[in-house]
């Protein structure tokens, strides 16, 4: 049976010609950077080195794209984490998205509503707009948590 | 003996592996149900879980089906039909009395006079029925859960263990389901021993799932495949499906085909094999093929006398059960006493799921598509379809012609006789016969009879288009609905960060959309009043809200909008309406100029990824390089609105508030009750207000600040009631309340909102076709005698030519008011009205403060 863990992320967002964000060195502090868009790619990591992430990515992408946008939009989405080896079993129960294997990224629908998909072996954290938050959550108490139980 | 069930209050044991059919057959019961229609006796038949007539209630739970459910002790199982049972039912008398219900008779009786209807209704529904659902109202929510493979098998027998196996070996990630344990239907010793080989080598390949107990009620784009299991369902995304669901025998039609004692030839041979209790004592078995001896053997290992007939059955014969049977042989008609009567007369195949899948990666393997093939014929088949070259289906090489009498349908009493009534009223093809006699439309889904119908409309020279099977579509077996609703959560609520506060402040919850909003937090008119006397406080965080950056935002924003841009300076906001390429008004909302020539811009609450989807694609269209990122879940909106909201603002900022640094529209960033906030003067109530928009993180800090500085102004919240009046007031409209979805400007008396001299906009060229032609129908502002209703229609001289959009009564004007959509009546808008007896006149909006002195002070 899965946990479910509020997960903290802080969110970055950078948009920009894709050429620029193909050259985009990504920023470190554990960050992960993923491309949603061929012209976006949020950056998603630890809320304490967010302000550094944000700092990087900004100083970085005029270089490559003089009217790249940067902007810090953790405010805009909450994280849940599904913790422990029923994790990806649990997420079955509230999508239909295929999940890759081990450390990965997707996006699509989570229990009817759009979403971001951070994987790692053996847990599954879920980022939806933070007015989705608690739908998310009470899904995941209801559908998710009693998997492999 | 394994145990015992209860069946009927009557403890009857079973052995292992016993279905609640065998134990209870193997007691003498030899009546299950009574038919739909005419009452009729039903026994045991197809025993492959495909026809209705062992229909039971187990354990409460009804329309089980006894020959595929496993006996478990002390299970307590019911037959569910017949008055006051099945054994002597009341309404058998119905049988007598088929003109009463001819065909389609529901089309036909108790029209007139219009009241009976609804008696006969009931009465109707309470003599027909297959069962009763439990209204005890237990409920047992079911999971649903999604499994990706590349090859999905559907069928466990010989041919879909094959394929699942060649699949596998080919790499590819196999699903096998199976709606019972592998092999479960099968009788003939040789075949499950087979089955259990390729189970074996199956479960050895590591690319092979098993999901036994599980079936596939349906197919759909993807493929995909929704399969309902003992634990709820399971969506299943394949590369591509393999449906191996076999056949079921052929359903012969002849009088008396439906009497107990009348049993399809493999499930005849079933009961026999695997459960050791024969049929009858006296079984004659009809027809040939390399599966009748088998079943003759079968029948008499289980101490049965058999006679094996090779003919075309004439009649079955008896009244309360099968006691012989008629059979024109080679030798010329001859009768047989029987007490079982076994049909082998071909093989129908099982192929709903594969006729559903038309034009998606899915083949067929087995019986399905090669009917009445041999085991040896199937695995070749499962293998080669394994392999990715699926067998063409073919159609059966044999089926049983129809006698002039005798039951087509058996699950809904469709006769011969009323096909023949239906077609000589005019219902000329397989897919009307079906819709106008219900045949095929019973629990079997026409598995039984659906090929019967085709070779009917076929027989009556209808043409190749009104001759086919009729249209598959799930569910291909009876799911229970706590399975369909399994993992189905329809409502979903956007709600904002300051819900709980809503909540706890004693606020009434509307659903706004998909946002949950206050609707009132117990008075309507404190809120109101506070808003039009002192000061208050709204949720707005709802709006939609877009940065709009980048090289060419500008020129999106003027080319996308009808609105005049290139003089919008920063710190400064405008209204904006939102047109397509109609030139009608899809959005409205308000534009903010931000340095270095970025753009925020909100719209209507419900419209924000309708916006943001317009916006991009425009952009693209329009070859811009623009960003567009939606920030209306990052950030919050608090409406400080009132006489005295720049004072309860001042009161919890250091930054110039005043008119001039906030003009009218205009905004401002600003620090309030310690939050970073964008404050944004707009005029939607008619009062001063300020949107405070800021990080969503803050915004229950910033409410309360709010609350707690405003006592001094006894400050209320308001909600979406008190707004509906407040706006009204000021003339303002609800898009989609107030607008008809051909609505330009002009007819909502928004003009001055598009600036015709620019060169280009979204709808321009629409609005200068529509411009010249006259209004002929425009939204008013309205006043009534008394209050009126929303909705009521607006009429001059009877005729009706308007309705009221939006409607109240005004306490600060003493004045029953609205909006409401008027036609022009011979060249002219009339100027007074009626709303049922109340009388409208159109009146001048705004109906408050006209001048915009208040929102400007």
């Amino acid at each position: 049976m899965p946990e479910i863990r509020s997960a903290p992320l802080a969110v970055i967002c950078a948009q920009a010609a894709p050429g620029a964000l193909d050259r985009l060195i990504a920023p470190g502090y554990d960050a992960v950077v993923c491309r949603t868009a061929p012209d976006e790619i949020l950056v998603f990591c630890p809320p304490e080195v967010a302000e550094d992430v944000l700092r990087e990515v900004t100083n970085r992408l005029p270089a490559l794209d003089e009217h790249g946008l940067v902007l810090d939009l953790t405010d805009g989405w909450h994280a849940w984490t599904l913790v422990g080896p029923d994790a990806r079993e649990g997420f079955s129960a509230v999508s239909a998205l295929a999940l890759p294997g081990g450390d990965g990224f997707t996006q699509g629908h989570v229990a009817q509503v759009s979403a971001k998909i951070l994987t790692a072996a053996d847990d599954v954290t879920i980022i939806v707009p933070a007015y989705w938050s608690q739908h998310l959550r009470e899904r995941l108490v209801a559908d998710a948590a009693g998997a492999g139980s | 003996m394994a145990g015992s069930i209860d069946f009927e209050w009557r403890r009857v044991p079973f052995e292992d592996g016993d279905t609640v059919a065998s134990a209870v057959h193997r007691t003498g019961v030899r009546t299950w149900n009574r038919s739909l229609k005419y009452h009729r006796r039903r026994g045991l038949y197809c025993l492959t879980g495909d026809c209705s007539n062992c229909l039971v209630n187990v354990d409460g739970e009804p329309g089980r089906r006894a020959c595929v459910t496993e006996a478990i002790e002390g299970a307590r199982v019911r037959r569910e039909t017949g008055s006051p049972g099945p054994e002597w039912d009341v309404l058998a008398i119905t049988d007598r009395m088929h003109w009463l219900m001819p065909v389609g008779f529901y089309y036909k009786a108790f029209i007139r006079p219009r009241w009976a209807w609804e008696f006969a209704e009931r009465m109707i529904r309470r003599a027909t029925g297959v069962g009763r659902l439990p209204t005890d109202g237990r409920f047992e929510p079911k999971r649903a859960r999604t499994t990706h493979c590349d090859v999905l098998v559907v069928g466990g027998g010989v041919a879909g263990l094959a394929a699942a196996i060649a699949a596998a070996q080919v790499g590819e990630r196999t699903l096998l389901a199976d709606e019972g344990a592998l092999g479960w239907s099968l009788s003939a010793p040789a075949l499950q021993a087979r089955i259990e080989e390729l189970s074996a080598e199956a479960r050895a390949q590591p690319n092979v799932e098993i999901l036994q107990g599980h079936s596939c009620i349906g197919l759909y784009e993807g493929p995909s495949a929704a399969l309902v299991g003992p634990h709820g369902l399971v969506e299943v995304e394949a590369g591509r499906v393999i449906v191996a669901t076999g056949a079921v025998e052929a359903h012969g039609v002849f009088p008396g085909n439906d009497l107990p004692g009348v049993w399809l030839g493999r499930g005849a041979a079933r009961m026999a094999v695997r459960h050791g209790v024969a049929p009858g004592n006296r079984a004659v078995i009809v027809g040939e093929g390399p599966e009748v001896q088998d079943h003759a053997d079968a029948l008499r290992d289980a101490g049965a006398e058999v006679s094996l007939v090779a003919g075309r059955v004439v009649s079955a014969n008896g009244r309360r059960r099968v006691t012989g049977v008629t059979v024109e042989t080679a030798d010329g008609r001859r009768s047989f006493a029987c007490d079982a009567l076994v049909l082998a007369l071909g093989h129908s195949p099982r192929d709903a799921l594969l006729r559903m899948a038309s034009g998606l990666p899915v083949g067929g393997a087995g019986d399905v598509v090669l009917p009445g093939c041999t085991p040896e014929e199937a695995e070749a088949s499962g293998r080669r379809a394994g392999a990715g070259e699926p067998d063409a289906p073919s159609y059966p090489v044999s089926w049983p012609a129809m006698e002039p009498d005798g039951y087509v349908c058996i699950c809904e009493d469709v006769g011969v006789h009323e096909l023949e009534v239906s077609w000589d009223e005019g219902w000329t093809s397989s897919e009307i016969l079906k819709r106008y006699t219900t045949a095929t439309m019973g629990p079997c889904q026409g598995a039984l009879c659906g090929r019967h119908l085709a070779f009917f409309a076929e027989s009556k020279g209808a043409p190749p288009a009104a001759t086919g099977l009729t249209t598959a579509r799930p569910p291909v077996r009876a799911p229970k609905l706590e399975d369909l609703v399994g993992g189905v959560h329809e409502v979903i609520h956007k709600r904002t960060a300051l819900h709980e506060r809503h909540v706890s402040a004693g606020a009434r919850m509307d659903r706004s959309g998909a946002w949950q909003r206050p609707g009132t937090y117990g008075d309507r008119r404190e809120g109101y009043l506070a808003v039009r006397e002192r000061v208050s406080l709204m949720d707005v965080s709802t709006l939609a809200k877009f940065l709009v950056a980048g090289r060419d935002a500008a020129a999106l924003i003027d080319r996308v909008f009808p609105t005049r841009v290139r003089d919008l300076a920063p710190g400064r906001a405008r209204y904006l309406l939102a047109l397509d390429e109609a030139g009608y008004v899809m959005d409205d909302g308000l534009l903010s100029a931000l340095p270095d020539g970025r753009y925020y811009l909100t719209s209507t609450s419900g419209g924000a990824d309708r916006m943001e989807a317009w916006l991009r694609n425009w952009s693209d269209r329009l070859d811009l390089s623009v960003h567009v990122v939606n920030q209306t879940a990052q950030l919050g909106a608090i409406n400080v609105a009132g006489p005295h909201a720049r004072d309860l603002l001042v009161s919890l900022s250091g930054d110039d508030l005043s008119r001039e640094a906030i003009g009218h529209p205009g905004h401002a960033d600003v620090t309030v009750a310690g939050v970073a906030c964008r404050a944004i003067a707009v005029g939607f109530v008619g009062e001063t207000s300020f949107e405070l928009h800021h990080p969503r993180s803050r915004s229950v800090e910033l409410w309360d600040a709010l609350l707690e500085a405003g006592h001094a102004w006894d400050i209320r919240p308001h909600g979406l009631d008190a707004l509906d009046l407040l706006r009204l007031e000021k003339g303002h409209i609800y898009l989609a309340q107030d607008t008809m979805p051909d609505d330009h400007p002009g007819k909502l008396g928004l003009s001055w909102a598009v600036e015709a001299s620019k060169p280009w906009f979204v709808g321009k060229a629409s609005l200068e076709r529509m411009a010249a032609l006259p209004l002929q129908r425009r939204l008013l502002g309205l006043e009534f005698d008394r209050a009126p209703q929303r909705g009521a229609p607006l009429s001059v001289d009877g005729r009706i030519v308007g309705r009221v959009t939006s409607c109240g009564t005004s306490e600060v004007l003493g004045r029953h008011i609205g909006l409401g959509w008027v036609r022009c009546v011979d060249g002219v808008f009339p100027e007074t009205l009626n709303a049922g007896a109340l009388t409208a006149r159109v009146a001048p909006t705004p109906f408050y403060d006209p001048e915009g002195v208040r929102l400007r002070a």
